[in-house]
């Protein structure tokens, strides 16, 4: 499992001792040490799923970062936020992807009807495994926990992503109202029943 | 921190940039500032159906009752607005003016009507408000005069006027200069306050925007 630290919280510090990470192309602020960086056309996931990322328009270009020393990781000083895994499985956004461990599976996954009406794509994309995650947040992200007694109602452009025994719904909220142009801008909503966190950010991407 | 329905503050910030409002009736909201919600929340258009009243009664200015939606039911409601830093304040039978991107909610006993400077909101009476920031806010006593781009708002004073540095353009060349933009220094025009009253600033340019 490789180190992961944040150097600030807008800043990923990552250790590497002859270890690699999977890492947003083009993140890399500055190293120290022996690293090597590599375009991953295939990112990590083979042909098949590197054809399945380009049709479901989750696209996003990984790098491999490889070698002993110390990478420093930013995305346009967006907020970090660090997810620890043991044997999990994260579902999140592409665009809020930033970096992960190499050991671990990442997959492409279909979304249901969410993506289309919120233009993130079908898909949305999956780390599995041990190891750390980390995504990016246009501000502090908030961890807000599912109970099956109480549900949880998100904005599709505020989401980041979950972990846990969740199942994840799309609701319309429509009426006659929303046919006439007068809709309450809050019409399209993700709906997570079941028991574990969700991740989001106090911002709605554009 | 993990939070819940349960543990989310009820009419608090819960980082500085999202809000959390506890409702237990009804609230009018900023369309699409909703980030999450705990609860049983229905979102209505403005303008239609039983909230005509409202729009008669709070919210007087046809312009705006399209950028609001009215939240009724019961639940905690959590904003948020681009990442900027947001904060709730009360009004006791006050009057207050401020930027309309700004305003993200409001309880319905305030009344909300246009104001005279276009793009801003006077808001008006006893309840509290929602509203976003580009950084903190900052209290001003005047006199004392404003860049717009920084102006959020006004409290209990007069409206202000224009102030323009006529000084610094004396010749002739300079004063078209003055006039075409990208000449000067972009400081020449400002936001002259007097009188009593609070004048509520962001530490930002970054003006308005969508």
């Amino acid at each position: 499992m490789t180190h992961f630290r944040l150097e600030s919280s807008r800043l990923l510090e990552v250790e590497l001792r002859n270890e690699r990470v999977m890492t947003r192309a083009g993140a890399m602020v500055a190293y120290d040490g022996q690293i090597k960086f590599e375009k991953s056309i295939l990112g990590g996931e083979g042909l098949f799923g590197a054809l399945k990322r380009r049709v479901g328009g989750e696209g996003f270009d990984l790098m491999t970062t490889s070698g002993t020393g110390r990478v420093y990781i930013a995305q346009n000083a967006a907020e970090i936020l660090l997810v620890p895994l043991q044997n999990e499985k994260i579902f999140i956004e592409s665009s809020s992807l930033l970096a992960f461990d190499d050991g671990m599976r990442s997959n492409t996954v279909f979304a249901g009807l969410r993506g289309a009406s919120s233009g993130q794509g079908l898909f949305t994309t999956t780390v599995e495994g041990t190891g750390n995650v980390a995504a990016i947040s246009d501000g502090t992200a908030i961890l807000l926990e599912v109970t099956p007694s109480e549900p949880l109602f998100v904005d599709p452009d505020a989401f980041i992503g979950f972990k846990g025994n969740i199942r994840q719904e799309f609701v319309f909220d429509v009426n006659w109202k929303t046919m006439i142009g007068q809709s309450s801008g809050e019409s399209y909503q993700l709906k997570f029943t079941g028991q574990g966190l969700v991740y989001i950010q106090p911002s709605e991407r554009r | 921190m993990i939070l819940n329905h349960q543990t989310l503050p009820a009419n608090g910030n819960i980082n500085p940039y999202a809000f959390c409002i506890d409702v237990t009736g009804e609230m009018l909201i900023r369309k699409g500032k909703m980030i999450a919600y705990y609860g049983s929340l229905r979102f209505e258009a403005l303008g239609a159906g039983p909230f005509e009243v409202l729009v008669n009664e709070v919210l007087n200015s046809p312009l705006q009752a399209r950028n609001f939606v009215v939240v009724t039911g019961r639940g905690k409601l959590i904003l948020g607005d681009r990442g900027h830093n947001l904060a709730s304040y009360d009004l006791e039978d006050g009057s207050l003016t401020i930027r309309s991107e700004n305003v993200l909610g409001f309880q319905p006993s305030l009344a909300c009507h246009e104001s005279i400077i276009p793009g801003y909101l006077t808001l008006l009476g006893t309840g509290s408000f929602v509203a976003s920031s580009n950084g903190p806010v900052h209290f001003l006593e005047p006199p004392v005069k404003v860049d717009e781009d920084a102006l959020l708002g006004w409290a209990d004073m007069p409206a202000p006027s224009y102030r323009y540095d006529y000084n610094y353009v004396r010749g002739a060349l300079r004063t078209v200069g003055a006039l075409v933009k990208g000449w000067g220094t972009g400081e020449e025009k400002q936001l002259d306050f007097s009188g009593n009253g609070t004048v509520l600033i962001q530490a930002s340019e970054r003006g308005v925007q969508r």
